[in-house]
């Protein structure tokens, strides 16, 4: 088998995967945008998503090039052989990893762009074709969902595999990965900290204070609230799952390339082909997702998973088979993306309103808030048992699998990484397919649009938080593997490097590295969330400031400034980045050339496994308080204006910011420290002060 | 501009004011230069009605549009024992805003509601605010209360509420509650028990009970009445709120 000409196949696949991401976006395009109406209060949200694209990408181009240069300098010299040859200059080589860089962010940029662009048009055709039929309005949001899944499936191979291509060196595309990551990271917790920020802003004042209703126009806050969504669920997942997506399959390329001479390219190009295989998979499965009238939308996506994933699995084995590739390969990849499939289910137990743990935290919320609070923590911290088994049994799976093929069983656990996300086009237009149809029922509601058109968009709605929780599990279990892959490929680094790495906890400054490495998830979340606190603060305070000086708002005589709450998110979101950034970029380099590469291990280890812990137990606690506030307001317990209700709106409050702004973002920070870890390895291992 | 009157219940007052049903309700709901919210009930009264011992010819003078042009919101002719002083076929429309200042318009029906099995829980809205229940169907309640009390306590004119029992006004000890949200679910069920087991016919279940109505739960509509007549506004089911005036209906719900 040519490998060689697999790469050309995966850029065909990628070209392949962008232009049907272009089709189906003028597709959308081509629908019944509406009323005047419906389209005003669009337009609104567009504008709003815009101001804060802007913004965001206005601030990562100057990041992109401050951290582009200092690469470009950096990599420059090569210390490899300093003792024998001094330092070396290799202009070429820094000059590489920097366009690397920027190319990885420019992708993560475009793919998010391209789904926020078609999400704050489907938003509008979504609730308009709800008018006529369920179907019509799912089919809408669900291709517009698709744009960005396979926009971004299509970029990462195209942009990995030419980077390959052009400099033969897997390092090389580690700085792809960096500059995706770096992007993500931003998206992520910017988008996190803005749609927050916004929605307890509108929450606490709108429905708590004034008592208006959800997506009430009156409420000066909600387009900020539904800008939000797009920014947090559609950018912010879409440069998520990208990053964990490249960083896999860069972990197993390094790895490929530690290998001996004559198995390195072959096991280097092995991720590219899974990612490519996935890639066809997904084309194929997004065609199986689709639903009647009075059909379940929730039961479609989950089909439409089901079956790429049969349709990946069948693909592996005719490759194994055809292509003479090691049977670990498959075995590996297959068990990621079962443990990646059930694993996602797994977070659908404790998040979904129809078992134990939602039903139990809505019950014991008619006792009050403490006892709601105590009850989605308990069960938020047993939710991550079943992953971490997931995890657990992949990675000794994948491992002793491979090992035993005769190939170094750490690259069976990246493998096993990849294959839990090669499916990441139908997993991500899953999950961009909930914020679209969430806008497209506030937009129903702004525009005033019949009752059976929000019918229809709740019935959407519904599925679209499934998803999303489906798809939270999923992203950090495969971040989980992603960064084990990472840690194993940052130790070979420095191996190759001349510099034997031991990380043992008998040695202290390993110890201190392990324990620095495990405060820095909860910091960065606390950071994160500190964020949401203050700026939904100030929001607020602008919230009841045009009450307060514009009576007519609430008589509906006179128009909210919704631009003011927009702005105020905006810039409160990317003013709060910074000290988040430097936590993720930073601190594994101070603990590197302060503490020594054996320290940084450490580092990553205790990073690693308390982000992992943290990422699981947020998403699943902040999804089981806001689902049993549904679950009460469907009618249970008191309903709508309880005791209970009351209380289970408090575990809601609290779990905003765990599940969509500190939770998610850990996958980030954690993939992030590992790249950087291993990016500058080679530095480390050269220059360090212990 | 047309000049109202208006007998609101939440506080029993008769007010005359300058704007419509719909934008006084709003007015009274979420105010006029502060921010302030709370539900608003109030009948439109007949603009010919008059009383000896309300000063409404005074009040109407008072009542002129601002500087401005725009029209006069409110002014008060009177506060406390409102009802009593008030012609039942005076009253027209029963209008009932959600704390953000929605308004749904009730006609009154000549057709009383048919007795129920099972027990009611009653919310007095005027003139005082107890939260009751009983085992006598509304009408059966009315005349107790106002017609012809069996004991010492009594009311000249009544406004009152059937609010929504599920399960319980069966079932006390065992019923489901479902979605009713009324506070101290154990006492409320005691309270029942109470009056389904013991010669007692009503038992106040909460003395200090806000007047707030919970509109969601009303089951049948809203009764006023007093020694000569008792009116009834019934409630349109949820559905028909739901497909016909979505916005209050949500407003409500919350």
């Amino acid at each position: 088998m040519n490998y060689t000409t697999w790469i050309y196949i995966g850029i065909v696949g990628g070209v392949i995967s962008i232009g049907v991401a272009i089709y189906l976006y003028f597709w959308v395009m081509r629908q019944n945008k509406g009323s005047e109406k419906a389209q005003e209060v669009s337009s609104w949200i567009r504008s709003g998503a815009n101001t804060y694209l802007r913004r965001l990408y206005t601030a990562l181009a100057i990041l992109a090039v401050i951290i582009g240069v200092i690469i470009a300098l950096i990599f420059s010299f090569n210390f490899e052989n300093i003792g024998t040859t001094g330092i070396v200059v290799d202009p070429k080589n820094g000059i590489q990893m920097a366009i690397s860089f920027v190319v990885g962010a420019l992708c993560s940029a475009v793919a998010g762009y391209m789904g926020m662009r078609v999400a704050v048009e489907a938003n509008v055709r979504t609730a308009t074709a709800a008018e006529q039929s369920l179907e019509s309005a799912f089919r809408i949001s669900f291709y517009a969902g698709s744009v960005l899944g396979l926009a971004m499936v299509g970029l990462a191979v195209i942009g990995m595999s030419v980077i390959f291509l052009v400099t033969g060196q897997a390092h090389a595309v580690l700085g792809f990965s960096f500059g995706a990551s770096t992007l993500a990271l931003l998206a992520k917790a910017g988008g996190g900290i803005y749609t927050k920020t916004a929605d307890i802003a509108a929450d606490l004042v709108g429905k708590v204070e004034i008592g208006i209703p959800e997506d009430d126009p009156r409420n000066p806050a909600v387009v900020a609230d539904n800008v939000g969504d797009n920014v947090g669920d559609v950018a912010g997942m879409g440069a998520d799952i990208f990053d964990s997506y490249v960083a896999s399959t860069v972990a197993v390329m390094l790895l490929g390339a530690s290998f001996a001479e004559t198995l390195q390219y072959q096991y280097t190009v092995i991720p590219l082909i899974l990612c490519t295989l996935g890639v066809f998979a997904s084309l194929l499965g997004i065609q199986f997702v689709r639903v009647r009238e009075g059909g379940k939308p929730g039961a479609a996506l989950n089909r439409g998973t089901i079956i790429t994933c049969i349709i990946y699995i069948a693909m592996l084995l005719v490759l194994v088979f055809l292509g003479h590739v090691n049977m670990a390969i498959f075995w590996s990849a297959f068990v990621g993306i079962v443990a990646g499939v059930l694993i996602g289910f797994t977070s659908d137990y404790f998040t979904n309103d129809q078992h134990k743990p939602v039903q139990q935290t809505a019950k014991e919320s008619t006792s009050g808030s403490a006892i709601t609070i105590i009850t989605g923590f308990s069960y938020g911290l047993i939710s991550i048992l079943p992953s971490i088994l997931g995890v657990v049994i992949a990675t000794l799976i994948s491992f002793n699998v491979t090992q035993a093929s005769g190939l170094p069983g750490v690259y069976g656990i990246g493998v096993a990484a990849v294959g839990m996300l090669a499916i990441s086009g139908m997993i991500v237009s899953a999950d961009a397919y909930g914020p679209i149809v969430d806008n497209a029922r506030g937009i129903a509601e702004m525009a005033g649009m019949d009752h059976e058109v929000i019918a229809r968009a709740d019935v959407l709605d519904s599925a679209g938080n499934t998803a999303k929780a489906i798809t939270k599990g999923f992203s950090i279990s495969a971040a989980a593997l992603t960064v084990l892959a990472l840690f194993a490929a940052y130790a070979e680094v420095v191996e190759a490097n001349g510099m034997a790495i031991t990380i043992s906890l008998r040695e202290p400054l390993v110890v201190a590295g392990v324990l620095l490495g495990a405060t820095a998830p909860p910091i960065f979340s606390a950071l994160l969330m500190l964020s949401v606190t203050h700026n939904a603060f100030d929001m607020i305070e602008e919230i009841r400031r045009q009450f307060r000086e514009k009576p007519g708002i609430l008589a509906g005589t006179e128009m909210p400034d919704y631009d003011r709450c927009v702005g105020l998110a905006a810039q409160g979101a990317l003013s709060s980045l910074v000290l988040p950034t430097f936590l993720a970029v930073g601190l594994p380099l101070l603990v590197g050339f302060v503490l020594g590469p054996d320290a940084l291990g450490g580092f990553l280890g205790g990073a690693i496994f308390t982000g992992v812990i943290f990422a699981l137990f947020m998403a699943n606690a902040g999804g089981l308080w806001d689902n049993a506030k549904k679950y009460i307001e469907s009618g249970k317990f008191g309903g709508p204006g309880s005791e209970a209700h009351k209380a289970a709106v408090v575990g809601d409050t609290v779990g905003d910011p765990f599940k969509d702004t500190a939770g998610p973002s850990i996958n980030t920070l954690i993939t992030v420290m590992s790249l950087v870890s291993s990016l500058f390895a080679p530095i480390i291992a050269v220059f360090h002060l212990f | 501009m047309t000049t109202h009157f208006y007998l609101s219940l939440l506080p029993e007052a008769l007010i005359v004011s300058m704007l419509d049903p719909e934008e006084f309700g709003t007015y009274y709901a979420v105010g006029s230069a502060k921010k302030s919210r709370g539900q608003a009930i109030f009948f439109e009264v007949d603009p010919t009605f008059r009383h000896p011992y309300f000063r409404i010819d005074e009040a109407l003078k008072r009542c002129v549009p601002h500087e401005d042009g725009s029209p006069k919101a409110s002014i008060y002719v009177s506060v406390y024992r409102v009802l009593e002083h008030v012609d039942i076929d005076a009253l027209m429309d029963l209008y009932l805003t959600t704390q953000d200042g929605r308004t749904l318009g009730l006609k009154s029906s000549d057709q009383l509601p048919p007795a129920e099995e099972g027990l009611h829980l009653y919310q007095e809205i005027v003139p005082v605010s107890p939260l009751v229940v009983s085992r006598l169907d509304p009408v059966s309640f009315y005349e107790l209360i106002v017609k012809t009390p069996t004991s010492l306590i009594t009311v000249p004119a009544i406004t009152f509420v059937e609010l929504q029992l599920g399960e319980l006004a069966n079932d006390p000890e065992m019923g489901l509650v479902e979605n009713l949200p009324y506070s101290n679910i154990d006492h409320l069920r005691q309270c029942l028990s109470d009056v389904k087991t013991k010669f007692v016919s009503t038992k106040m279940v909460d003395r200090t009970h806000s007047p707030v109505v919970p509109y969601r739960c009303v089951k049948n509509g809203f009764f006023v009445g007093n020694a000569e007549k008792l009116r009834y506004y019934p409630m349109p089911s949820a559905e028909t709120l739901r497909t016909e005036n979505y916005r209050w209906f949500r407003s409500a719900s919350m």
